[in-house]
Order: C-alpha cells, then structure tokens, then sequence
C-alpha cells in the first residue's frame, strides 16, 4: 500500500515536471472554453424547456462528443511514459529491484494517470459555477457527468498503462494506444449505423457513456463495463512486467 | 551473504548463464570479472530480483531470494550497469523517493537520505537536478541511492564504468570505505581495479566460472612464468631466426619492426619464458648473432595474464570440450 503511494506520488510529479503537461492542460482548457462558449451562446435567448437536456452544461458534457476527439490524443500522452519510459532509460531495474510487487507499481502508476485526468477535467468545475450564476444547474446531473467522465478515464487509461507496459520505449506506447482507442472510437460510431448489435457498440463508445451520464442517469451497465475493462488490461500489464524478469 | 547454486539463465535458445556456483562471505569485497558478454550483468540481475533465473538456487542473507523475493530485495543496494536515474528529479528528492519505495520508515528517510548523501559525497548537489548533473556526480548519486536504505549487501554493475581517472580513483576509494561494514558484490572487466578493490575475485566467461581466489593466488597459478619486453636494432628476420631458435622461450608477440629498413630496423617483441634465467639467454643469444640491443625488460605476469589465459576465446566445438573433460576424468 505504502508502495503504490510512492510510485503514485513520484509519478504525479514526473507528470507535472514535464512541459507536454502544460501544454495539454492548456490544449485542453482552451478546447473546453471555445466549445463552452459556443455552447452558452447558442443556449442565450432561446427558451429553456426546463428538461435536463437542453442546458449547456449537459450539452457539454454528454452531446457534443467530436468535442472528445482530443482525448483520443491526449490519453496516450498521459499513459505512454509510465511504465514504457522506464524501459527505454533503464530505470525499471531500479524499480523492480526495489522491495515492490508487479501489482503495487501498476497500480501506482495508473492510478497516477487518474489523478492527471481528474487534474484535466477539474478546471471545468468552472463553467457549472458560471451556468449557476447565470441560469439553473442540475448539480446532480453535473455531479453524474463527473461520474461518467471518470468512468471513461478509469476505462481508457487503464488500456494506455497496458500499451506503455508492452512497449519499450513511450513513442511506440503512445502509438498502440492511440491505435486501440481511436480504433474503439470508430466502432462506437457503429451505434448509429449499425441496426443489430446497437448495445454492444453504445458500450465501447464514450459516446454512449457520456450521452446517459450527462442526462443524470447512472448507468451500472458502463460502470460495470469500464471496471471490468480496466481490471483485464491492469491485470494483463502486471502479467506483462512478470515475464519480463523471465523472459528477460 | 550470497549464496549461488547451479545458477542458469537462458534467453530463447542462448544460454547467457550455465550453471553457476559460488558464495560470497560477508563483509568481503567480491569482484565480478569477464570479458563483455560474459554474463556477469545476467547474473547480478538475476541475484538482485529484476531477472528470474531459468534454474537454480540465490540466497541473499540467508533468504531465498527465489522463493521471497522482496525480503531478499530489503538486504541488498543495487546500482545498474550505466547507473540509470531519472533525470527530472532533484538529486534529494530522488533519494527520499527511493528510501520510501526501499520501505525506509518515514521517520528516518531525512536522516537516511542526509547520511546517504554526504557518504557517497553529493551533499554539495542535493538540490540539483540529476539530469544536469556530470556522469562522475550520477554515477556518486547512483551509489547514494543503493546506500540510501542502509543495506548489508551492496551489488554495483561495472561502477567506474565511463568515469575519468579522477573520478574512477573517487568512486573506488568510496567502495573500499563502503566495505569496512558492508559486503560488496562488483562486477567489471577492469583488471586493475580488482587488484586495487578486491578481496576475492570470481572469473566468469561464456556464463561460467572459471576461476576463483584472492587476485594474490590467481596471479600466483601463472607464478614463474615471465614475460620479456624486448627492443633492438637489426634485420626483423635475424631477430626471429635467433628467438625462434632458443627452446626456453616462447615468442607471444612480435618480433616486429618499428622502423627502418634492412640492419637498421628497430624491433620490438613480447617473449614469454618459465627458466629463471631466461633473460640471461635471451640476451646472450642476441649479442652472439651480433644484434644490438636497446632494452631487455622482465615483467611479472599480471592478473591481465591470467585473465587472457583463462577467458581467450577457444573455437566453440562440442567435441573439443568433451575430449578435454574425458582426459580430465581419465587423469583423475
């Protein structure tokens, strides 16, 4: 346990020395600025329903998913130099001879790339406070969002710490994660063109994720999905770092 | 400290390390010799946890180093081969993050660290940045962190490795003080800094040991043999004929010629000889052939020798060993 902490600490900090994450954090915030306020503008002067739907807040969260495709480079960016890096400088000898398990610096490392996500998305705790200045906030609904935000961090990082523990060197991590979500990204598209099997593809794809969370609903079929994603690719990481000392 | 049995790592179908045995008693400094790619960074990956061996039995302080790997991981400091470090960190910081992760309580990390700093003489770049930091300082800062959880058992992979004289004589001084209370494991393809370090050496090559002792009775296997630097003036092939022809020596290298041209070359060779008086001879059987000479030098036989002796690379075949093994068993 104290294990996971240090390497997650140690992890976050190597995140926040690095300028990529500035630069993505400011991608980002300006990203969600320009998208929020075209949002907010469209919704000025037109006249509420009063459903949840139609506020810009869940229009932001959950309608708008081209508004996504960033994230699609941004996690390989967070996950590919966790376990990849310390490949390709050698520091994994360092680590895996100190008194740590496979599992305990998985997970430190992953859970590292959890609170850079949650760090990614926290400035926009800003625009739920101006929409309550200016008009009424679900804060349920926002609070559900959050939730599925979260879900689609725990699904998609947990993938991006497999590919970084696979690969030897961060580049090649940060190419088969974007390979393996953009490729899940396409087939989640399937769900509107797909006539059978609609489920299936609404599960792979954040944009069914997001749709429901944004409307306030919980959907424990996504949370399900997203654990079950995330505890197969943890799982298949730590297996990965336990051949490397046999295979060598 | 350590204890190793039949020892084995395979990659694929290569076999890096064959069987290999041999303890290491505590409180010795124990050098790890081989030509590169002979196994020896195999072998201490393997004795420090990051490798798993194919077969065979590590016992680091008394425990199982196979079957509790992190108990066996608590007794020994470890510095890599190229000492790799993470060059975002500060040097302080790194070494708190590593006292942590070697589960030093939280209470005595500022000490551990402090102590682990000034031992290993970084104090003065504690609050650099290691990747600005000179590879002599990383090198220092490498061994601070194998230090840092106060280990009995040091493992440090080629540690002078890409350093300067100064820097080199730095590190090893350190090792030497380092040894007063702890056992330390060092593997190099430097003769001289065995001789200089070392209270035990083990040679390894083509993942076998080959030889073990202290450097004083390795050198002593090859005792009596001598080598003879030789320098003259005269035809290169009436130095030959006249060398060639006295049976106590042995040409190793040369004779060759330096410079010049027909009686007035200089040439230079390297004899190898057990009589005593081999000098004598040789010298003898230069002034009669009426060759000048220019200095005639005896050497004792270094550990360089007995390395070269003992890991020069024979042809590779089967059948060759199995014909030098059954001579063995028929002498025995």
């Amino acid at each position: 346990m104290r294990a996971t902490w240090t390497i997650l600490r140690r992890e976050v900090y190597a995140l926040f020395v690095s300028p990529m994450a500035y630069v993505m954090l400011t991608t980002w915030l300006i990203w969600c600025g320009v998208t929020y306020w075209f949002l907010a503008s469209y919704f000025v002067g037109q006249q509420f329903s009063g459903g949840p739907q139609d506020s810009p807040l869940t229009m932001f969260f959950g309608q708008t998913t081209l508004f996504y495709l960033p994230l699609l480079v941004f996690v390989p960016l967070i996950t590919m130099r966790l376990l990849a890096e310390e490949h390709a400088r050698g520091t994994i000898e360092l680590l895996m001879t100190a008194p740590v398990t496979e599992t305990q610096v998985v997970l430190g490392k992953y859970l590292a790339a959890i609170v850079f996500w949650m760090a990614l998305w926290a400035p926009t705790g800003l625009y739920v406070y101006l929409t309550s200045v200016y008009g009424h906030v679900d804060l349920g609904t926002v609070a559900t969002s959050y939730f599925g935000i979260l879900g689609v961090g725990v699904y998609y990082l947990a993938l991006g710490t497999l590919m970084s523990a696979l690969a030897r060197n961060p580049i090649v991590a940060a190419i088969l994660t974007f390979l393996v979500l953009g490729g899940l990204f396409l087939i989640g598209v399937g769900q509107f063109l797909a006539d059978e099997n609609r489920d299936l593809f609404a599960y792979l794809s954040i944009w069914g994720h997001m749709e429901s969370f944004s409307r306030g609903v919980i959907d424990s079929r996504y949370l399900v999905f997203d654990s079950t994603v995330a505890a197969v690719a943890l799982a298949f990481a730590i297996g990965a770092l336990k051949l490397r000392r046999i295979e060598g | 400290m350590i204890e190793v049995r039949d020892l084995t790592k395979h990659y694929g179908s290569h076999e890096a390390v064959r069987g290999l045995t041999f303890d290491v008693p505590r409180g010795q400094i124990c050098g790890f010799l081989g030509p590169n790619g002979a196994g020896k960074s195999t072998t201490l990956r393997m004795l420090t946890g990051f490798l798993a061996p194919t077969r065979g039995a590590i016992s680091i302080g008394g425990v199982d180093a196979i079957e509790e790997p992190l108990e066996a991981r608590k007794a020994l400091g470890y510095m890599p081969e190229a000492c790799p470090l993470y060059p975002e960190m500060r040097v302080g910081e790194y070494l708190r993050y590593r006292a942590a992760l070697k589960a030093v309580p939280s209470g005595e990390i500022a000490g551990r660290v402090e102590s682990s700093l000034k031992q290993a003489s970084v104090s003065d770049v504690a609050h650099r940045i290691i990747g600005q930091l000179s590879k002599g300082y990383r090198q220092r800062v490498g061994l601070a962190d194998a230090l840092v959880a106060d280990p009995p058992l040091l493992v440090l992979d080629e540690p002078t490795a890409g350093l300067d004289p100064n820097q080199i004589r730095q590190v090893r001084e350190l090792i030497t003080e380092l040894a007063k209370n702890k056992t330390v494991l060092l593997s190099t393809h430097i003769l001289p800094e065995v001789e200089a370090l070392c209270d035990r050496v083990l040679i390894i090559n083509r993942g076998k040991l080959v030889s073990e002792g202290e450097p004083g009775t390795l050198r002593g296997q090859i005792a009596g043999r001598q080598v003879i630097r030789l320098e003259g003036r005269g035809a290169r092939g009436a130095f030959e004929d006249v060398l060639g022809a006295l049976p106590q020596v042995k040409i190793i290298d040369g004779p060759k010629a330096l410079s010049g041209s027909g009686e007035h070359q200089i040439v230079q060779a390297r004899l190898e000889a057990e009589d005593p008086d081999a000098v004598e001879i040789v010298f003898g059987a230069i002034a009669k052939a009426g060759l000048t000479l220019r200095e005639l030098r005896r050497q004792e036989a270094s550990l360089e020798d007995v390395f070269a002796d003992l890991t020069t690379d024979e042809p590779e075949e089967p059948d060759a060993d199995d014909s030098d093994l059954d001579e063995k068993d028929e002498e025995e």
